[in-house]
């Protein structure tokens, strides 16, 4: 009688024998591992410092509320933005409550309004008089054909930090300080050749034509503009105007700026060791830069950002996040009461603030006493009060699918004009606006181009 | 010797159904897919309008899409006259057994193929960085005068890239180039040799004629491979989603992945791969044509 081995080596060879019995067994360990199941209306974060903050604000709702849990899930960005557009586009499944930022939010405006994917909540914002609460800027991120689709998470005012320990020890004032030129004139004997190589070691600002964010802060707070709902308007002439007086910042006799990495251990070190003085500080990075920089506490302090112009904006935006509801979701109103607890909670309020530096966009938690407190990091100042004192000031941004768009082509133009700038060496801004209109013009009619094959916002506007 | 039993005729369908069900399933099902795609435009499958050959005709107006083509055909043109010379001379040069550590030198060459772009890209991206990256810091210590700030990144874009690939790539095709050299028959050499041929024409009417075959496979390889290019420049100009400064960087794969996954028009990006596949075809089918030439 023929072993088994005989038998089974007649079809298969031994090796073709332990794939097989590697692939059965992994399909049955697949089949009989136990499946995690997870309970309550699930809810996707993807900023950590966030999820952090709410874990205890869900739990207490969950022990009030357990026919109506709340599942809080952390999911990396790239993760939550990637599933909620192919649940929202191609009907896989997506949280009941998600919360992503502007830029991952605005793709979910591209198509026809009735395909947006969160839940309109125009009425009921208008009905509970939320609009009224909430600082009115934070909605327009995530409002779009007039429909608004989340709350807001936060203002993200912008303030301008600096090196206090240097302009101090320099015997500088800042209180004269109310425009950039000020700034610039007044900061100028920090801007030396420390090293002796003949060039300076030390600039003013952290600004440069590769730093999109740095440039958007600008350009938002001269009120420049990129869109008007989802009409391109690239080429303002305001636009230009800021653009040219930009790279004079850049490059040529009078440059101030330089370039610094934004979020890396490099950038930061270049912080601590002085080589800038200015930074263009959202609320939320200055929570990022606590965790991260420690050794700048008590070497910063924060002022409105100069003005472009005597009595202008004194502060800019950037980033941001709303609570969003999903539009198929058989919860709405549990969603809802849940996300008005937690967006309107003065207790997370208070510990997004201890823990991040974020300020409320609720209005009437402005009076809170905590954001008056001394904040060591920032040499005793109260930062949260010096933010506060800017959010009803924030300009309003676009919620448009195209704002990437066209920032990367303001930001080619920023680049161009400088190499031109460079290659003919002319420095002076009115031949700068005159080209950065050119080069402008050029990049309106890419971005209309682009929008117009849009057919479904053609056909809604 | 036969086997005892004679094949069923269904047998070898049955050996080919799994490979038959894959390419089915995630090569002819999409590219059939993709095609109707690209006649579309879409808000998920659920949304779509037809609009016929209007994202074909858009992209032959679209300047963006030929500042990509442009960019991806002159890294193309610099890969290859870089890349293969470069790869043929590692070869020819560790080829010899006169080298000593060559065996060593071999490995060191062919070692950076095993990181891949996304990696070089980081690498690169941190030796090219302003003021703290080891380029400018070496020059600026050497020579006092030298700019840390010099902008190597933002002026000599296809120079960043180019190098970044001939980094990653030479010893890789320099392994192919080697395996070719070593089936260079000995006593055609030394016949030459006997003849008079010098070096220049022993590699030009010896060595070359019996690598050629290697030689097309290679420039075959960095042409299709070139016009793929996507990793690379999208982490070294990652501040500007691959696009580079006034969009020097932007290759058409970087644009497709932009256009599919930023705007979210999958459609324009379907037709865009199209059209980069017919590039590719027509290439092929050219190479095919000038090899043949050459075999007849």
């Amino acid at each position: 009688m023929k072993s088994l081995r005989e038998r089974f080596t007649r079809f298969l060879s031994p090796g073709a024998l332990v794939i097989l019995i590697l692939a059965i067994a992994s399909i049955v360990t697949a089949l009989v591992l136990p499946r995690t199941e997870t309970k309550g209306i699930p809810f996707w974060v993807s900023a950590q410092p966030h999820y952090e903050s709410y874990r205890p604000i869900v739990a207490e709702w969950n022990a009030r509320h357990p026919d109506r849990a709340i599942n809080l899930m952390l999911i990396h960005g790239h993760a939550l933005e990637r599933r909620m557009l192919t649940g929202f586009l191609a009907g896989t499944p997506v949280a009941d409550l998600v919360e992503p930022n502007s830029s991952t939010a605005a793709k979910g405006f591209a198509g026809p309004l009735e395909s947006v994917g969160y839940y309109d909540l125009t009425e009921r914002i208008q009905a509970e008089g939320l609009l009224d609460r909430i600082n009115a800027p934070s909605f327009a991120p995530f409002t779009t054909r007039g429909r608004i689709f989340g709350l807001p998470h936060d203002v993200h005012p912008v303030l301008l930090a600096y090196r206090a320990d240097l302009v101090e020890a320099a015997g500088i004032d800042v209180s004269t300080i109310e425009t950039w030129d000020d700034y610039f004139r007044v900061m100028s004997p920090l801007m030396r050749d420390r090293d002796g190589d003949g060039r300076p070691d030390r600039y003013l600002l952290e600004a440069w034509d590769a730093n999109a964010i740095a440039t958007i802060i600008l350009l938002q707070q001269a009120d420049g503009q990129l869109l008007d709902g989802d009409r391109p308007t690239v080429n303002l002439p305001r636009n230009a105007y800021i653009l040219a007086r930009l790279v004079t910042w850049f490059t040529g006799p009078k440059r101030v700026c330089i370039d610094i990495n934004q979020d890396s251990a490099i950038g930061h070190r270049q912080r601590l060791e002085g080589q800038v003085i200015g930074c263009l500080l959202p609320d939320w990075r200055a929570g990022q830069w606590k965790r991260e920089n420690p050794g700048l506490g008590g070497k910063l302090k924060l002022m409105p950002l100069p003005a472009w112009e005597k009595g202008g904006r004194r502060t800019s935006v950037f980033g941001g996040t709303m609570l969003a509801i999903n539009r198929r979701t058989e919860h709405f109103e549990t969603c809802w009461e849940f996300a008005k607890e937690l967006y309107l909670s003065p207790r997370l309020a208070e510990q997004m603030f201890r823990e991040t530096n974020i300020i409320s966009p609720v209005k009437e938690l402005w009076a809170s006493s905590f954001y008056d407190e001394p904040d060591p990091y920032f040499s005793g100042q109260p930062s949260g009060r010096l933010y506060i004192g800017q959010a009803p000031h924030v300009p309003v941004r676009t919620s448009s699918p195209y704002y990437a768009y066209a920032l990367q082509a303001v930001c080619n133009v920023l680049a161009e004009l400088r190499a031109f700038a460079d290659r003919t060496r002319t420095y002076d801004v009115s031949t700068l606006q005159a080209e950065a209109q050119r080069l402008l013009d050029r990049e309106q009619r890419r971005t209309e181009r682009e929008i117009e094959r849009n057919v479904f916002l053609q056909a809604d506007s | 010797m036969k086997s005892g039993r004679p094949h069923a005729p269904l047998t070898p369908w049955v050996f080919l159904a799994p490979y038959l069900a894959g390419f089915t399933l995630f090569f002819a099902w999409p590219l059939v897919r993709s095609l109707v795609l690209a006649t579309e435009q879409t808000y998920g499958p659920k949304v779509t309008v037809y609009v016929g050959l209007l994202n074909f005709r858009s992209i032959l107006g679209d300047p963006m899409f030929w500042t990509a083509v442009g960019n991806t055909a002159l890294f193309t043109a610099c890969s290859l006259l870089v890349q293969v010379p470069v790869a043929l001379g590692l070869a020819l040069l560790l080829n010899r057994p006169d080298i000593r550590g060559r065996r060593f030198f071999r490995l060191a060459f062919f070692s950076p193929s095993i990181v891949g772009l996304a990696f070089v890209a980081i690498i690169f991206g941190l030796l090219l960085e302003k003021r703290t990256g080891l380029v400018n810091t070496s020059l600026h210590t050497l020579l006092p005068a030298w700019d840390p700030d010099f902008p190597w990144r933002e002026n000599y874009v296809m120079i960043s890239l180019v190098g970044s690939t001939l980094w990653l790539s030479a010893g890789f095709y320099m392994v192919y180039f080697l395996a070719a050299l070593q089936n260079v028959p000995r006593e055609l050499l030394d016949a030459a040799s006997i003849d008079g041929a010098g070096s220049w024409q022993r590699f030009r009417h010896v060595t070359l004629p019996e690598i050629r075959p290697v030689l097309n496979i290679i420039v075959l390889l960095v042409i299709t491979g070139s016009f793929q290019l996507f990793e690379l420049p999208y982490v070294l100009y990652n501040d500007t989603y691959g696009s580079g400064p006034e969009n020097r960087a932007l290759t058409v794969v970087t644009y497709l992945y932009r256009t599919g996954f930023h705007s979210g028009d999958l459609g324009y990006a379907s037709a865009i791969g199209w059209v980069l596949t017919l590039f590719l075809v027509g290439f092929a089918l050219v190479h095919r044509h000038l090899t043949r030439r050459e075999e007849t």
